[in-house]
């Protein structure tokens, strides 16, 4: 459930499909994903699953697998 | 006039420049290096030349070897689009081109150095020094031209109120052929101090890693390159090496720079609000970091050597100085007039000044709108709205209709509410409307135009 939710957030921010979020999507690979856009993106997963995510995190979200990874810190399970 | 371009072997093993990769440049190799790309563009008479610049070293190289050559350097972004690009070079045809490009005029006589194949034949008045694109995106024509003494003298001053000194190593995180960005440079190479290149975001760990490695004293910033480093939480980071940081281009809200402030006191740094125009290469005003408390929302004071006044009638901030540009180009016939301004610039902006003498802006002259007879200030409206959500909105309009942009749609109708309580407005006299992605300039200003297009 986590997957997807997240799997629509990144689609949301970036202004993609959700067909183009895999593990392998990274920060600057696509035009879409911009510094602009990141904060979009980090915006709307503080928003979304209600955390605050911390100043290296925010940095090290660089792909989307890597997303899923740091929010496991958060306590947020993908199965 | 102290030229700095041309005092470079002065300072000898003194590092120049600095990149991303952690290569250093003494001041020694680089003026070697402008001296090896002269002999290869060297006319006899006076050139353009178009640089698609990064910020990497090898485009310093090419800005300050043009500049000691006496040519005349234009500066535009290498991610410029490429049709745009191709008009640009149509309409001011230099005669040569650095940076990675085709275009059937020109021969490519080394790698990243093309010649057009048909020598220019236009005249270039002497003064003309620099060239710089007051919007870094839509690839406008209007350009801004700067002389060899606008560039000197602005770099004096702002080195004088930063006091910058040789051991200072200030970060260029700003693109150089953006006006801001490329007075950071000449600022720094003027007291023979350092620059770091970076081409990195603010929001990637490369670049932190870079301001650490290379003991960065100083950074810069638009309003929403704070904003974001409040989200990353700079105001944490204890950053040891870094002296002062400032910001321009554009207003910061009061909240942020109270923020900022107190983070700057708190780590003993020094905290510049500054103000600018491209058109005055750019630096007008700043505020002395030790008033930013008892100042917010100022712009400050004159530089040194430079004057504030306001027009009585109109209300319109005036600035003179020796750094007032000679006038704007469109192409490259209006490159052999002379100086237009004599050192006084209209800003656009509408001011106030308080007693002690530090100016308020209170909006562009441009940015009012006509409703029902009503003069309304776009920037006030979105200063006093601001005020009460503590949230950003946007204001942008015609003289029929405004519109209130807002990302978060919860605040409709709030913002309704504030709009009929606060201007008396009728609801149909403006509507407010919810754009997810503000569009923004690369730069990351609000990119006024294209939002005022969505809404029409």
């Amino acid at each position: 459930m986590n997957q997807q939710k997240l799997k629509s957030i990144f689609a949301e921010a970036l202004g993609i499909e959700e067909s183009q979020v895999t593990d392998t999507l990274a920060y600057n690979t696509i035009p879409e994903w911009d510094s602009v856009a990141h904060m979009a993106l980090v915006a709307e997963i503080d928003d979304q699953f209600d955390i605050m995510l911390d100043t290296d995190d925010v940095l090290d979200l660089s792909s989307f697998a890597k997303a899923k990874e740091i929010l496991q810190k958060y306590d947020i399970r993908f199965e | 006039m102290h030229t700095f371009w041309n005092n470079f072997n002065e300072y000898k093993d003194r590092v120049a420049v600095v990149e991303q990769v952690g290569k250093a440049y003494t001041y020694s190799e680089l003026q070697q290096d402008m001296e090896r790309l002269q002999k290869k563009i060297r006319a006899s008479y006076k050139q353009l030349i178009l640089i698609l610049a990064k910020n990497n070293y090898e485009y310093i190289v090419s800005y300050l070897a043009v500049l000691q050559n006496k040519d005349a350097v234009m500066l535009v972004n290498a991610d410029l689009e490429e049709s745009l690009l191709q008009t640009i070079i149509d309409s001011y045809q230099p005669a040569y081109i650095i940076g990675d490009v085709h275009h059937e005029d020109y021969k490519s006589i080394e790698a990243g150095i093309l010649r057009r194949s048909v020598a220019p034949d236009y005249e270039i008045f002497q003064d003309v020094a620099l060239l710089l694109s007051t919007s870094g995106t839509t690839g406008s024509l209007k350009f801004v031209k700067l002389s060899y003494e606008n560039i000197a003298a602005n770099a004096k001053s702002i080195s004088e109120y930063l006091h910058l000194q040789t051991d200072d190593r200030g970060l260029v995180n700003l693109p150089i052929h953006y006006s801001y960005g490329i007075s950071i440079i000449n600022s720094h190479l003027h007291v023979g101090a350092s620059i770091l290149l970076t081409n990195d975001s603010i929001i990637s760990k490369e670049f932190w890693k870079f301001v650490e490695n290379e003991k960065a004293t100083s950074l810069a910033g638009v309003p929403y390159t704070y904003q974001t480093l409040l989200r990353i939480g700079f105001q944490k980071m204890e950053l040891p090496h870094l002296r002062y940081f400032t910001q321009a281009g554009g207003r910061l809200s009061e909240k942020l720079i109270s923020v900022y402030a107190e983070y700057a006191s708190r780590f003993a740094k020094k905290f510049y609000v500054m103000y600018g125009q491209t058109e005055a290469a750019p630096r007008i005003s700043y505020v002395p970091p030790e008033e930013i408390l008892n100042k917010i929302g100022s712009i400050g004071k004159a530089i040194p050597n430079g004057k504030l006044t306001i027009d009585e009638e109109t209300g319109e901030l005036i600035y003179e100085g020796p750094n007032v540009m000679l006038g704007y180009a469109k192409d490259f016939n209006d490159l052999a007039r002379g100086d237009e301004l004599h050192g006084k610039l209209h800003t656009g902006d509408i001011a106030e000044v308080d007693a002690d003498g530090y100016f308020y802006i209170k909006g562009r002259m441009k940015r009012f709108i006509k409703l029902f007879g009503l003069r309304l200030n776009l920037d006030e409206i979105e200063k006093q709205l601001e005020k009460t959500l503590r949230k950003d909105v946007f204001c942008v309009g015609t003289d029929d209709k405004l519109f209130v942009v807002t990302d978060v749609m919860e605040l409709k109708e709030e913002i309704k509410r504030l709009m009929e309580d606060l201007y008396k407005l009728h609801r149909s006299a403006f509507q407010v409307k919810v754009v997810e992605d503000i569009p923004r300039l690369a730069n990351g200003k609000v990119n006024y135009v294209v939002l005022k297009e969505m809404m029409l």
